[in-house]
């Protein structure tokens, strides 16, 4: 019998089928662990405080302030915080009108319109932020660069425009650093998923080969979950008159049924004491499962359907899988 | 009995793995703001910076033969690798002899459609924003063009949007059941960052279409054109015909062109035989885009709409 026949298929669509459920499991508590550690807002609140940091600006009530703090108590950025926790979206447009605000109405006065300077009354009708008098900082100097970059310094909205810019930038390193502070949790709950459920490739591949009913129910549950839709967004222009107006819909279907679950627990699981587990290949499974549940859920749905299309390519639809052969004579491991 | 099982397990372990590997796609890096601003334009108004250019038309003919005047350059707006293409090239002389005259490194206002297609992609990432080099050659490797231009320095050229001919040649584009099942099926990963939105793809075939387009709604003005949901049939369909697929797709019109005139006073069922390029629907790509949480990838096929550059019937 050559090596590449619909058992070795089987095997892998059931391989990547434990994979798919347990990166949904993964992503899950992924999720559930962002949420309770409010991982976006800290990351988020952590780029805003790095990107105002080492300035100052003078309060007249209080004396000279750390921008940080002015910002955060900024009645804008308050009604942001829900109870304390800082929000995990914040817009270009609030955080630029925040800090202009504050370095116009508690930094010190902007110079007089001169002939020289090019204002025009149309504008000078929105008060022109005058970062220039700023205490020596690391605001002053990027703001100032920013605008100085942009030619037109006297113009309101070039100033709000090179602080987007400058905010816009700095959100990119902080999605840098959300996705791999995600990419690390991933990795850690993965691990830690595995181990406890002992998610063992080499021994999911071993039960797979060895228990052709266990296979068949695998194939069965695989092709249940390849016909459910794709996780992901759906965009639909409702107003055939309307092409600009879309309406974008998130498609969650991820949760696992509990025939899933059954299936999965017949392959995952401490059957026997732990010691007894312990060997080269168990951590070579583990490695591999990790690996695996870190690709994400998506990766393994598009690559199960494609299998599934290539497994039952040329049957029925309504065909199921094949019944069970008859066990191996091999002892099963 | 071992070795069997080994080679067993390690054929059922790479084949799960080995796809992992077998990606090869190109990523542009679009900002946000830029494509808010521009996904429901038709073109877009810029400095144009000429490094290279065709000293004369395209020949016409098939494929490539398509009468475009190329021109590679870097712009104020847009700040990616590009090309412009005037279409109709031999329609353009007075255009052709101020491009001739022009030096490497000069600026001239121009108004052209966007377009994004990974038709010249190249094997590097784009980024927008990023330091452009200058182009080596009249074709460099490019996801942005603007194709057709529409206003190049003092010369307008909406009467450019008309089928390629020059005497009895005339440039065929593909036909509508050989183009638009492959643009149905382009890949795409769009991927999201607070300011910018990532779109990976792969080299794309099947420049120009013909086909037939039954309006599915009002055309709707844009400013600066006019665009409508259509279906997609072949030419020569009968009325009782399917289109090529069930869902609508979005087309674009230049106002002032030819095409844009005749769609403006269509309604809802009208047809129009035309020939089109494709570019990515950017509206839907926003709309994606705003409905991703965190480092989620949609992964599914490129959103594109067709810009009409000429009525064929």
């Amino acid at each position: 019998m050559g090596m590449f026949n619909s058992n070795v298929l089987d095997i892998v669509i059931g391989l990547i089928f434990v994979y798919l459920t347990l990166a949904i499991l993964c992503t899950a508590a992924n999720e559930w662990v962002a949420a309770v550690t409010k991982r976006r807002g800290k990351t988020l609140e952590r780029g805003v405080r790095q990107l105002l940091a080492d300035q100052v600006v003078p309060n007249a009530d209080r004396g000279d302030q750390q921008f940080a703090e002015e910002f955060y108590r900024h009645p804008l950025i308050t009604k942001l915080l829900d109870r304390g926790n800082h929000p995990a979206y914040l817009s270009p447009r609030t955080f630029a009108a925040a800090v202009t605000d504050i370095v116009t109405n508690t930094g010190p006065a902007p110079p007089a319109p001169s002939v020289t300077s090019g204002l025009t009354p149309d504008k000078i009708e929105t008060p022109l932020p005058n970062f220039a008098g700023l205490p020596e900082g690391q605001v002053k100097r990027s703001v100032l660069a920013l605008i100085q970059h942009l030619k037109e310094r006297n113009d309101p909205a070039v100033v709000q425009q090179a602080l987007e810019a400058w905010f816009n930038d700095s959100m990119d390193r902080v999605s840098g650093w959300y996705k791999r502070r995600t990419q690390l949790w991933t990795i850690i709950i993965a691990a830690a998923l595995t181990i406890l459920v002992n998610a063992d490739t080499v021994h999911i591949v071993r039960q797979l080969r060895n228990d052709p009913v266990l296979r068949s129910a695998v194939i069965e549950e695989a092709k249940v979950r390849s016909q459910k839709p794709r996780p992901t967004v759906t965009v639909e222009y409702k107003d055939e008159n309307d092409p600009t107006s879309p309406t974008v819909t998130r498609n969650e279907g991820d949760a696992l049924s509990q025939k899933e679950l059954d299936v999965l627990g017949q392959m995952i699981g401490w059957h026997s004491p732990f010691r007894d587990n312990l060997r080269g290949e168990t951590f070579l499974g583990w490695l591999l499962t990790v690996l695996a549940i870190s690709m994400g859920a998506p990766f393994w749905f598009d690559l199960l359907n494609k299998i599934m299309r290539v497994r039952f390519a040329g049957k029925s639809p309504d065909e199921t899988a094949k019944p069970p052969e008859k066990p191996d004579a091999e002892p099963r491991v | 009995m071992k070795t069997k099982r080994f080679q067993f397990l390690l054929l059922s372990i790479t084949l799960v793995f080995a796809p992992i590997t077998c990606r090869a796609e190109i990523t542009v890096s679009l900002k946000k703001v830029f494509v808010q601003q521009f996904k429901d334009k038709a073109t877009i108004s810029t400095k144009f910076r000429i490094d290279q250019h065709h000293n004369s038309a395209n020949p016409i003919g098939s494929g490539s033969k398509d009468g475009d005047i190329h021109i590679a350059g870097r712009d104020s707006v847009v700040k990616l690798p590009m090309v412009s293409e005037i279409i109709n090239g031999k329609k353009e002389n007075s255009a052709l002899k101020f491009l001739l005259t022009t030096t490497s490194g000069q600026s001239v206002n121009l108004t052209g459609v966007w377009r994004l297609w990974f038709e010249h992609p190249g094997s590097a990432d784009q980024i927008q924003g990023t330091t452009v080099p200058p182009a080596d050659d009249t074709n460099p490797d490019h996801i942005f063009e603007f194709h057709p231009v529409v206003q190049f320095g003092t010369f307008n050229l909406l009467d450019s949007f008309a089928p390629i001919k020059n005497g009895s040649k005339e440039f065929r584009g593909y036909p509508a059941e050989t183009a638009f099942p492959a643009y149905e099926k382009r890949p795409a990963v769009i991927t999201v960052s607070n300011s910018a939105i990532m779109i990976s793809s792969t080299k794309a075939a099947y420049n120009y279409a013909e086909f037939e387009m039954r309006l599915a709604g009002k055309p709707k003005d844009v400013g600066d054109g006019f665009i409508v949901f259509a279906n997609v049939y072949s030419i020569g369909s009968g009325d009782d015909d399917d289109p090529l697929f069930e869902a609508t797709r979005r087309m674009v019109f230049v106002k002032g062109s030819a095409p844009a005139e005749a769609v403006e006073k269509l309604k809802k069922g009208d047809r129009l035989q035309v020939l089109g390029i494709p570019r990515v629907n950017l509206n839907e790509v926003f709309a994606i885009a705003s409905g991703l949480h965190g480092d989620e990838v949609f992964d599914e096929t490129l959103p594109y709409e067709m810009i009409i550059v000429a009525i064929l019937k």
